[in-house]
C-alpha cells in the first residue's frame, strides 16, 4: 500500500501523486464556503514538466504520496543524447535524456554537485545549485567605464550557456550565474 | 509582533459601524457566548466547553431578543468555528450581526452598502460598489450539494474578485432564511474577493426550523458527527419575533479587505501560540 495523504497533512513542498505525475504543493488555503463543507484549495507543481495546477480537495479526501526521492549526485558527461550523472558514495551511474532538462543542461559543469530527482525508481530531473561559476570563452571586447547604463550584450560560457551580461564583462573572466533564472550575478575575482 | 496600524484602522472602522447603528436607531445587544447549542447548520462545528457550546455566531439569542420586542439590534462580539483555520479562518473571530423589523434582503442590500461605504471612509479608502448577481447565474444547480460546493469553490468564488452581492441561493441552502419556490431568499457578501457576509430573510415558522434541524442532523449522522443539541427557548421564540431579516458580517474579514491585509492573523491582536497550523508529527 502506498502512502497516503489526507487534507490535514496538507503543507508546502508535500510531495503527491496525481493523474500519474509527481507535483509539489506550493500553496494551500482552508476555504469554507457559506452553507457548505470544508475544502482545502492548492496549486501544485509538475515535478516532470515544471507546470502548474490548481486542484481543490473536499476536507478529508486522501492523496497518495508521489514516489519520489532526492540523490545528491555529481555531473559527469554529456553523449551528445544523455546526460550522466554519478552517487560519488556509491559509485551508482544514472542518465537522463538531454532534452528532458535543457534548461538545466546548458549550466552543467563537470563535477557540479547537483541533486538528482528519481520517481518511481527511475532519474527523471536534476536540480542545480543555486549558483553556478563558468568562464566566459568569447564576448565581445569590453567597454571600460561603462559600467551603469544597463545595457549588456552575450557572453558565450564554458558550461555552453549563453547569457546576457552587462558591457564591462570580458572574455576570459569567471561569472556568478544565478541557476533558477539562468541570469548573470557578478564577475568572480580569480 | 502585532500590527499597530491595523489594529487602529480595525478601531477607525468599528468606531464608523457603531456610529451608523446609532445613527440608524439600532440598539446594541450583548448576548452570552456561552449557550446550550452553539449551531444548527450541518457544516458548523461549535467548540464545546464545560457548560455547553460557545456559539458558532448569536443567531439564536439575537431571536429571543427580537422575540421580546427590542425592534433594531445589533451585535458586535467573539463568535467561535472548531475545525476552521487558515489565513481567512480563525477559531475564534468577530462577527457583527444585526436585524432589522419589518424589512426584507433588499433593505438589508442598501444597508451593507451604506455601511460598508461608512467603513470604508473611516479607513479613507473608497467605498466599494457592489453588482448584483443570483447563484443560478454563476452555477447551475444540478441538486447535488457534494458537487455545487466543490465547483463553487473550485470554479465560482475565485472568480468573485469584485464587489458582489450573490443572491437567490437554491433552496436546500436555507438554513434559516425563508424559502420562495425553489429559492432560499438570503444573499451572501464577498469583498476582496472574500466572503464577508451572509444574510436572512428570516423563517418565522418553528415547526419549519424543527423539519430543518432534523434533516441537517441525519446529514450530521451521515457524516459520523453527533447531532447539534436543540435550542428549544430560541425555537419556541421564533414563533413571536416579528417580520425581519438579518445580517452575519465577518469584522475581521472586513478589516482585512478594507487594509488589504492577507492573512486574517493580521488584523487580530492574536497570542502568537493560539491559530497557528502545524504540520502533524512524523509527515516531515
Amino acid at each position: 500500500m502506498a502512502l497516503k495523504y489526507d487534507t490535514s497533512d496538507f503543507r508546502n513542498g508535500l510531495k503527491i501523486e496525481l493523474d500519474n505525475a509527481p507535483y509539489v504543493m506550493t500553496y494551500f488555503q482552508f476555504v469554507k464556503p457559506g452553507k457548505g463543507t470544508a475544502f482545502t484549495r492548492t496549486k501544485l507543481k509538475n515535478m516532470l514538466t515544471g507546470s502548474v495546477i490548481e486542484r481543490t480537495f473536499r476536507t478529508g479526501e486522501k492523496v497518495e504520496a508521489a514516489e519520489v526521492e532526492d540523490q545528491p549526485m555529481e555531473y559527469l558527461y554529456d553523449d551528445g543524447e544523455f546526460y550522466h550523472f554519478m552517487n560519488t558514495e556509491t559509485f551508482d551511474q544514472v542518465q537522463i535524456l538531454g532534452s528532458v532538462i535543457a534548461d538545466e543542461a546548458r549550466l552543467l559543469t563537470e563535477n557540479l554537485k547537483v541533486t538528482v530527482l528519481f520517481y518511481k525508481g527511475r532519474a527523471v530531473s536534476v536540480t542545480l545549485p543555486p549558483f553556478i561559476q563558468s568562464e566566459v570563452v568569447y564576448t565581445e571586447p569590453g567597454q571600460k567605464g561603462n559600467t551603469a547604463t544597463g545595457a549588456t550584450k552575450a557572453a558565450e560560457l564554458a558550461c555552453g550557456a549563453t547569457i546576457q551580461v552587462p558591457l564591462f564583462v570580458n572574455q576570459g573572466e569567471t561569472l556568478k550565474v544565478d541557476t533558477r533564472t539562468g541570469e548573470y550575478v557578478s564577475r568572480v575575482k580569480n | 509582533m502585532l500590527d499597530a496600524h491595523r489594529l487602529r484602522q480595525r478601531a477607525r472602522i468599528l468606531r464608523a459601524l457603531r456610529r451608523w447603528f446609532d445613527a440608524h436607531g439600532y440598539l446594541e445587544v450583548h448576548t452570552p457566548v456561552i449557550v446550550p447549542a452553539g449551531a444548527m447548520e450541518p457544516y458548523l462545528e461549535p467548540v464545546q466547553v464545560r457548560d455547553g457550546q460557545l456559539h458558532t455566531s448569536p443567531e439564536f439569542a439575537m431571536k429571543r431578543v427580537l422575540a421580546a420586542g427590542l425592534g433594531r439590534i445589533y451585535q458586535i462580539g467573539p463568535c467561535f468555528r472548531d475545525e476552521e483555520v487558515g489565513i481567512h479562518h480563525s477559531l475564534e473571530f468577530t462577527m457583527l450581526e444585526w436585524y432589522r423589523v419589518g424589512a426584507g434582503t433588499p433593505e438589508l442590500i442598501d444597508e451593507v452598502e451604506a455601511l460598508v461605504g461608512a467603513a470604508a471612509e473611516a479607513v479613507e479608502v473608497e467605498a466599494p460598489i457592489f453588482r448584483r448577481v443570483s447563484t443560478s447565474a454563476l452555477l447551475a444547480d444540478d441538486g447535488d450539494p457534494d458537487s455545487w460546493f466543490h465547483r463553487w469553490v473550485s470554479e465560482v468564488e475565485p472568480t468573485l474578485t469584485m464587489p458582489t452581492i450573490v443572491t437567490d441561493y437554491p433552496a436546500w441552502q436555507a438554513a434559516l432564511a425563508r424559502v420562495r419556490g425553489d429559492v432560499a431568499d438570503r444573499f451572501e457578501v464577498y469583498l476582496g474577493g472574500l466572503e464577508l457576509a451572509n444574510a436572512f430573510a428570516e423563517e418565522p415558522s418553528s415547526s419549519e426550523l424543527r423539519e430543518r434541524a432534523t434533516a441537517a442532523d441525519s446529514l450530521r449522522r451521515a457524516a459520523g458527527r453527533s447531532p447539534h443539541p436543540v435550542d428549544h427557548a430560541f425555537l419556541d421564540a421564533v414563533d413571536r419575533m416579528p417580520r425581519c431579516a438579518g445580517i452575519a458580517m465577518g469584522i475581521d474579514r472586513l478589516v482585512m479587505a478594507l487594509t488589504g491585509a492577507p492573512d486574517i492573523a493580521e488584523v487580530q491582536a492574536r497570542h502568537p501560540e493560539l491559530g497557528v497550523r502545524r504540520p502533524p508529527p512524523g509527515s516531515g
